[in-house]
């Protein structure tokens, strides 16, 4: 059967032997999983050995693109890279927008598979069939953006897409990140890291090929009504002027904007740094990612340096987050943070950590090789990074992450601040405060990679579409924020939506914030591209395989229903101030009622993947 | 011809799949008529695109398969073309590429450009009547280019002033914020 939509290639790559291979894509396959993160997921399921050190040649590497990637699909452009975390040790994936999605897809894949370690740093390179494994020791040390221009010169082509790694992942920073189009960052989970441990600098990418579509027609009307309901949304103005970074003043008018490492919901300094000050200031020109209306990202120009971005993640961890209150040192941090590839939220969290400990007295200076951890403090800031990034002094401890950090300065010392490491099984918690947003509370205890929004970004509950609760989720409280109820049925649908629009490769705050993609919409796209015939039931099966199977993977990884939890910060701890005061997260009820809708058992252990039900 | 505002483009490169599905019903960068150069180093996206120059180099097609249609857009007969790749050499700005043996160059959509209609920034415009501009001055430069070399070189030669207003405006605003 041939398959329209997909490449139809799976792109094999051993980096130890330097030996590649090509298999088509498997129709069975994909139609348990569709593809992206699905298809990236289920080959972890299937192949990754579960002892595999995630530093180790055994782990996998792998890059997955959908059917609909680089199609007319309204931004279908995302990529997603996966393999077992570095920094959790359990399933490690981050997705990031820009050009190389469609790339991968024009050079004739639908995933890349990359195991083994290259006896030196190398750089891998694809056009169309011809698959190289280059050397680039001269790239070494060089950053991301000097990498991209030195590959991009070195083909003698500017329009090769090009995922690299920079100082942060060649020294294995186990949060490294990996980057496309020098600014659109794999951020999470340590990939950055995981492309390092195999020698790997950067992966080349050009494809001479098309998308072809199995019903054009077909497919172009169904694109257009996602192009209608982007352009006639009542946030598209905003998110199309400010992007991510609306949520700066959004979050702080919850009362649920991460301020002095989530102490407080309030910061009385938003306005110094808010997106609004940002695109009036800096903003010179909108960018956005591939094919797509909403053009929310900004460049910026200051006196210091210039840079795409950042993403609310970002401009929140290097301002309120850490007590910071100057918007230019957020910029030149994003700038010198997506160079160096390094996690904004996980760096940030390593800080606002330890700047907490200092406040509380657990640590002083003398713990820290003498930096002084106050509030803002942006010397020590930039110092720590650029000790951490090379590992130096203290810095290699800031290396290993928040959890680690944590526990090593405890054993250490005899004191503890780890009540305050702000991580769920490993990954720190991104910036906006669950205790204001129930939801979202359940989905960074649940999340398959960790503390994470993007497995379900339940969004729906800060819309007050009251009546469509109702319809969805039986009961209007689950599109309010406070309240309790209705909001593991609202998590159980949203990590459904959130994996479907990974699945297409398209963006988050499109298919899954915005609310344009639903489940038959998502079966008339993939039936008209593909020319396999969807279902609405196919599609969501296919999905609680993927999520199931995520799960299982989790399991044999070693995590146990006793990580589906919050840190005390959320569960204890009530909010001081502000329109979220008093509140706390009740996660064990939650995630309770979560396991029953996955139709999993009280540990949080689903049937298997066969003979599954609901 | 259609008429390019790097200040407005954000590089999405919308214009170049819409260009590609209307005229193949594929989505690919080389069935595009129109090329979005993005150079990131920069901030800058530049659309490139046939802007029907002065001196028309491509007509000098040894098949003499190219001419030029009503809208002053080149046309290129099937029958005639072998796909020889003279075109494509002689074009500065490296707006004609061959793709799948056919050398793909603007048509303008017979008048009603589809990249214009889906371009949500408004960077790019139709002008019936527009062009003439001379490239004569770059013929030079772009030998020895492929054509996306010769599609960068025009980029940074149209953008050097955008980027320079761009770091003027950051003194100001240094000085007055």
């Amino acid at each position: 059967m041939s398959l329209f939509g997909y490449a139809g290639h799976v792109l094999r790559v051993d980096l130890s032997s330097g030996a590649n291979s090509r298999e088509r894509t498997d129709p069975a396959l994909v139609r348990e999983c569709i593809g992206g993160r699905g298809l990236n997921s289920r080959r972890l399921y299937e192949e990754l050995p579960r002892d595999a050190d995630p530093l180790g040649p055994e782990n996998m590497l792998l890059l997955g693109v959908g059917p609909l990637t680089g199609s007319t699909l309204n931004s279908a452009a995302y990529t997603t890279v996966s393999g077992r975390s570095p920094m959790t040790g359990i399933l490690g994936d981050s997705a990031a927008g820009g050009f190389l999605g469609p790339e991968i897809k024009a050079a004739g894949y639908d995933q890349i598979v990359i195991t083994g370690k290259a006896p030196k740093l190398s750089i891998l390179v694809i056009a169309d069939d011809h698959v190289e494994i280059r050397d680039a020791q001269h790239l070494r040390g060089l950053d991301i953006w000097q990498t991209q221009d030195a590959v991009r010169r070195e083909l003698s082509d500017n329009a090769v897409q090009v995922a690299a790694i920079g100082p942060a992942g060649e020294n294995l920073v186990k949060y490294a990140t990996v980057a496309c189009n020098n600014n659109r960052m794999f951020g999470r989970t340590g990939m950055g890291c995981l492309f390092g441990s195999k020698n790997l600098k950067a992966i080349a990418v050009r494809g001479t090929g098309a998308v072809s579509i199995a019903d054009p027609l077909a497919f172009m009307k169904e694109c257009d009504e996602v192009e209608r309901l982007i352009m006639a949304h009542p946030e598209y103005d905003k998110r199309n002027h400010l992007g991510s970074t609306l949520l700066m003043k959004a979050l702080n008018g919850l009362g649920i904007l991460p301020t002095r490492h989530f102490q407080e919901g309030v910061c009385d300094w938003v306005d110094e740094v808010s997106g609004e000050r940002l695109a009036e200031h800096m903003k010179v020109k909108h960018k956005s990612c591939f094919n797509c209306p909403i053009h929310c990202s900004r460049y910026y120009v200051t006196d210091e340096v210039e840079a795409e971005g950042p993403e609310f993640e970002t401009l929140c961890s290097y301002t309120s987050r850490i007590g910071a209150r100057d918007l230019g040192f957020a910029l030149k941090m994003n700038a010198y943070l997506n160079r160096m590839g390094v996690d904004s939220l996980s760096s940030g969290e390593t800080i606002g950590w330890a700047m907490e400990c200092v406040q509380r007295g657990i640590y002083t200076a003398d713990d820290f090789d003498g930096l002084d951890f106050s509030w803002g403090n942006t010397e020590t800031v930039e110092k720590v990074l650029h000790m951490m990034i090379h590992r130096e002094g203290i810095g290699d401890l800031f290396a290993e992450g928040t959890r680690a950090l944590a526990q090593t300065m405890a054993q250490r010392s005899g004191r503890s601040g780890e009540r305050y490491a702000l991580h769920v099984k490993g990954l720190d918690i991104i910036c906006g405060d669950p205790r204001g947003i129930k939801a979202f509370g359940l989905t960074y205890a649940i999340a398959s990679r960790g503390a994470d929004h993007l497995r379900a970004e339940p969004f729906f509950e800060l819309t007050e579409r009251y009546d469509e609760a109702e319809n969805r989720f039986g009961t209007r409280d689950a599109a309010d924020r406070l309240s309790n109820n209705g909001k593991a049925q609202l998590v159980e649908y949203s990590e459904r939506q959130a994996l479907l629009t990974d699945c297409l490769t398209m963006c988050k705050n499109i298919g899954l914030s915005m609310d344009v993609i639903d489940f038959p919409a998502a079966a008339r796209l993939l039936t008209a591209g593909t020319g396999m015939s969807w279902t609405e039931e196919q599609v969501t099966t296919a999905l609680r395989t993927v999520i199931n199977s995520e799960r299982l993977l989790n399991i044999d990884f070693g995590m146990g229903p006793e990580d589906d939890t919050l840190p005390e910060r959320f569960t204890i701890d009530a909010l001081p101030e502000g329109p979220s005061s008093g509140q706390t997260v009740p996660v064990t009820d939650m995630v309770r009622d979560y396991y029953r809708l996955r139709g999993w058992n009280e540990d949080g252990i689903p049937p298997g993947l066969s003979g599954e039900k609901s | 011809m259609i008429r390019v505002d790097p200040a407005k483009c954000s590089g999405c490169r919308s214009c170049e799949i819409a260009c590609s599905f209307a005229h193949s019903g594929r989505v690919g960068r080389g069935l595009a008529r129109i090329k979005v150069v993005k150079m990131e180093g920069e901030g800058l996206d530049v659309p490139i695109v046939c802007q029907q120059c002065a001196e028309r180099p491509c007509l000098k097609c040894p098949e003499g398969a190219l001419s030029l249609g009503p809208q002053g857009q080149v046309v290129v007969s099937p029958t005639l073309c072998t796909a020889c790749g003279a075109c494509e050499k002689l074009c500065p700005t490296g707006s004609i590429e061959i793709c799948e043996d056919i050398p793909r160059v603007c048509d303008l959509c017979g008048g009603d450009p589809r990249c214009v209609k889906k371009c949500s920034m408004g960077a790019i415009s139709y002008e019936p009547g527009g062009g003439g501009a001379s490239q004569a001055a770059h013929r030079k430069e772009a030998k020895g280019l492929n054509p996306e070399g010769r599609r960068v070189a025009h980029a940074m030669r149209t953008t050097r002033e955008l980027r320079s207003g761009w770091l003027a405006k950051r003194t100001k605003t240094e000085d007055g914020s």
